[in-house]
């Protein structure tokens, strides 16, 4: 029993982190929000650091890591706000091939010559697909029209904890941001981060985001180990990232003020991917009612000698 | 990351418990916070020190068994498991004990922590005054050097189980000239030395929780002092770091609440509302979340790294999480909630729990603070007042 990340783990988050701070600003983000959204060069960069086979085996030319490094690595590019499609190809699509023993795509995804549109019926569109394009709240996303029938419950849970692990990120980039502009913001003679008003609600948005960042690990490893209950992991991981990351941003929008309500703000590209991928494989409704079944159901076993049941 | 227990921990799971099963009491203890349920809980700690169950992780030498924190943790969730009494010694073992462990002489190891581990003697902490609660630098009670000992003079208040246990831990100010954290000492003594008054206070449930201390020229040996003179501010931070992060709280208990909480909704699953069904699943999964970081702190330890302030979101954690699922059984028990005990003659566990969850936010410093230190040492916003 261990719950350590390791430090290879931690290492490589966070060189991801670092690359992305310095490749992947806010005002790439405006770039692309002005200008086309997807950039070759930056996906690219993505794939030159080995992202795009992290998940796929080292015989198809990938990594052959796991969901654990992946969830943190997605975590990363949800600080990151990363607008390409890396998450859902890389960190869903790959391991649900494997999983159906699909390989032949494998060695073009690791070199970054496919992507991968991810339509499921859980969600009313499919994000960097084809067909008639639909407009997301979030300028940084591509969305397009898709009734699929496609209900692969292993694919709802990989994109389900990978959106979890994205939420967490963006709560502690946005967590990040407020804190920020506490410190620079003065009125009445002082930083607006030295009222406790403001400090309080910022450490409540630190509290959740402290407790469900172990929760997407464990949900991922649930996975990764394809236990039985592993789904309800991956909702409850769902369910926790989202209520973190929804407090934050609104959390955050307030620490800003009007500024915070506009369109300058780096601010509200975070906020809106936290709206997207709130609702995103699988709503609160639909996760807590997977937790539901588990717990009041009965179908899992509860108690303080169950903790990774 | 690994997410299994190798057999050993499982062996050592299945020996907990056999032994919880054949010693916890069948009746649930007296509460704690009267001369009688005290005396039961009391002889709780002997019945466990007779297993050799104080304190698993301290070293054999010190009447514990050496084991990890995983350990520990399957220990605390086998002890909740089986509806284990409070822990009459819960501030001696989980506070001062490691902090003796920490900051100790050999000569103090050996003579506090083996009765510590074995329930002989029961200790209270003595740090709130009554001009000193979350402001604990405003300390004002004194110790005066007089050769080999200290004389105290002043007033703690709200030591838990002050007016039974044997022992306490407090922090005096030894210089005079000192302002706030500096000139403070942590100094142990026998709260039966001539001079010290004991007055129970009534807590709000009617029973005596804690209790006053006065102080009247009290002679305390030096080599009762823990770390140097003048270093109390340093040793408490060090006690206040256990309180809050790993020790005070273990996951167990939140998870035995929850798992009561569920069985409590079946019961009154027709007349509940939608918004309790939502609580109790969100009971159960923050216990979860709880216990899932528990975890991943204890490995982090165990791999050299070291608690800081961090424990003040554990705190935030622990404590609101109790006092919301003790207000939803309270929602769910409707008229019945009032009641000390239920038409069948027991006691309605849940009004004393929902009672003393709200000392939660209060205690161990209280939950402003926690944010305040969150605020500051963790995000580094400006202190309070800052221009
Ligand atoms: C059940 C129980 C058991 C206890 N056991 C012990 C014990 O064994 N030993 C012991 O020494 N003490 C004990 N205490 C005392 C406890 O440590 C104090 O109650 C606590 O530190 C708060 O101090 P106070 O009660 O004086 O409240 P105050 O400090 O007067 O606080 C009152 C309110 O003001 C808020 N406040 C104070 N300062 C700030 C600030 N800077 N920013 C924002 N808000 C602030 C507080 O958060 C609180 O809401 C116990 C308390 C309780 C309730």
């Amino acid at each position: 029993m261990d719950m350590l990340l390791t430090e290879d783990q931690l290492s490589l988050a966070e060189t991801v982190r670092d690359y992305l701070a310095g490749t992947h600003g806010p005002e790439i983000l405006r770039r692309l929000d002005a200008d086309g959204n997807r950039d070759p060069a930056i996906w690219q960069g993505l794939v030159d650091m080995g992202l795009t086979g992290l998940l796929v085996p080292e015989a198809h030319g990938g990594l052959g890591m796991g969901l654990v490094d992946a969830a943190l690595l997605a975590t990363e590019c949800g600080r990151a706000c990363l607008a390409e499609p890396l998450v859902d190809t890389a960190f869903v699509g790959v391991p649900w091939l494997l999983a159906q023993g699909k390989t032949e795509q494998l060695a073009d995804i690791a070199a970054g010559r496919v992507t991968l549109p991810l339509p499921h019926a859980i969600n009313p569109w499919v994000a960097d697909g084809e067909g008639a394009p639909l407009q997301s709240v979030d300028p940084l996303r591509n969305l397009f029209a898709s009734a699929n029938d496609n209900a692969d419950p292993y694919l709802l849970d990989l994109g389900a904890l990978m959106s979890a692990a994205q939420l967490v990120g963006l709560a502690d980039a946005m967590l990040h941001q407020a804190v920020e502009y506490g410190k620079i913001r003065t009125q009445f003679g002082q930083p607006i981060g030295a009222f406790q008003a403001i400090k309080h609600q910022l450490a409540s948005c630190a509290v959740a985001i402290e407790f469900a960042k172990p929760v997407v690990w464990q949900a991922a490893q649930a996975l990764q180990d394809e236990r039985a209950s592993a789904a309800v992991h991956v909702s409850h991981a769902k369910v926790a990232a989202t209520d973190a990351a929804m407090l934050t941003a609104e959390t955050a929008i307030q620490v800003h003020g009007a500024m915070g309500y506009t369109y300058e703000v780096d601010l509200h590209f975070w906020m809106k991917r936290c709206w997207a991928l709130a609702g995103a494989w699988g709503t609160r409704a639909f996760h807590l009612k997977r937790v539901d079944e588990a717990v009041l159901g009965g179908t899992l076993p509860i108690g303080p000698e169950h903790t990774f049941a | 990351m690994h997410l299994a227990y190798t057999p050993e921990q499982q062996a050592f799971r299945a020996e907990v418990r056999a032994w919880m099963e054949t010693h916890v009491p069948k009746e649930p203890l007296v509460t704690l916070e009267c001369r009688e349920g005290y005396d039961q809980h009391v002889e709780w700690e002997r019945t466990l020190a007779s297993g050799n169950w104080g304190m698993v992780t301290w070293p054999e030498a010190y009447g514990g068994r050496g084991l990890d924190l995983i350990e520990w943790l399957i220990f605390e969730e086998e002890y909740f498991r089986a509806g284990g009494p409070n822990r009459a010694n819960q501030n001696g073992i989980f506070l001062l004990g490691p902090t003796i462990m920490e900051f100790g002489t050999e000569e103090q190891k050996k003579r506090f922590l083996t009765p510590m581990a074995k329930g002989e003697v029961i200790w209270a902490q003595a740090w709130s005054e009554p001009g000193a609660g979350s402001d604990m630098a405003a300390i004002s009670s004194k110790a005066v050097r007089d050769g080999d000992h200290y004389v105290i003079t002043g007033q703690k208040t709200w030591s838990s189980r002050a007016a039974f246990a044997d022992w306490g831990f407090g922090m005096f100010r030894t210089d005079p000239e000192s302002k706030r954290h500096k000139g403070l000492t942590f100094i142990l003594f026998d709260l039966n030395t001539p001079g010290i008054t004991r007055r129970p206070i009534r807590q709000l449930h009617g029973d005596t929780g804690f209790a006053e201390l006065f102080f009247d020229e009290v002679r305390v040996p030096v080599e009762n002092c823990l770390a140097g003179e003048g270093e109390g501010w340093n040793v408490a931070m060090a006690t206040a770091g256990f309180e809050r992060g790993l020790m005070l709280r273990s996951p167990g208990r939140f998870q035995a609440t929850a798992k009561r909480l569920v069985e409590l909704y079946r019961k009154h699953e027709a007349e509940a509302s939608p918004a309790a069904r939502e609580a109790v699943l969100q009971a159960w999964m923050a216990a979860q979340a709880y216990a899932y970081n528990t975890y991943a702190v204890a490995a982090k330890i165990m791999a050299g790294g070291k608690i800081g302030a961090e424990a003040s979101l554990n705190k935030i954690f622990w404590s609101e999480l109790d006092r919301a699922m003790h207000r939803t059984a309270m929602q769910l028990l409707g008229a019945q909630a009032e009641l000390k005990r239920f038409d069948d003659g027991s006691v309605n566990q849940w009004l004393e729990g929902y009672i003393f969850s709200l000392s939660g936010p209060i205690y161990a410093g209280s939950n402003e603070v926690q944010r305040n230190i969150t605020a500051e040492r963790l995000l580094g916003l400006p202190r309070v007042g800052a221009g």
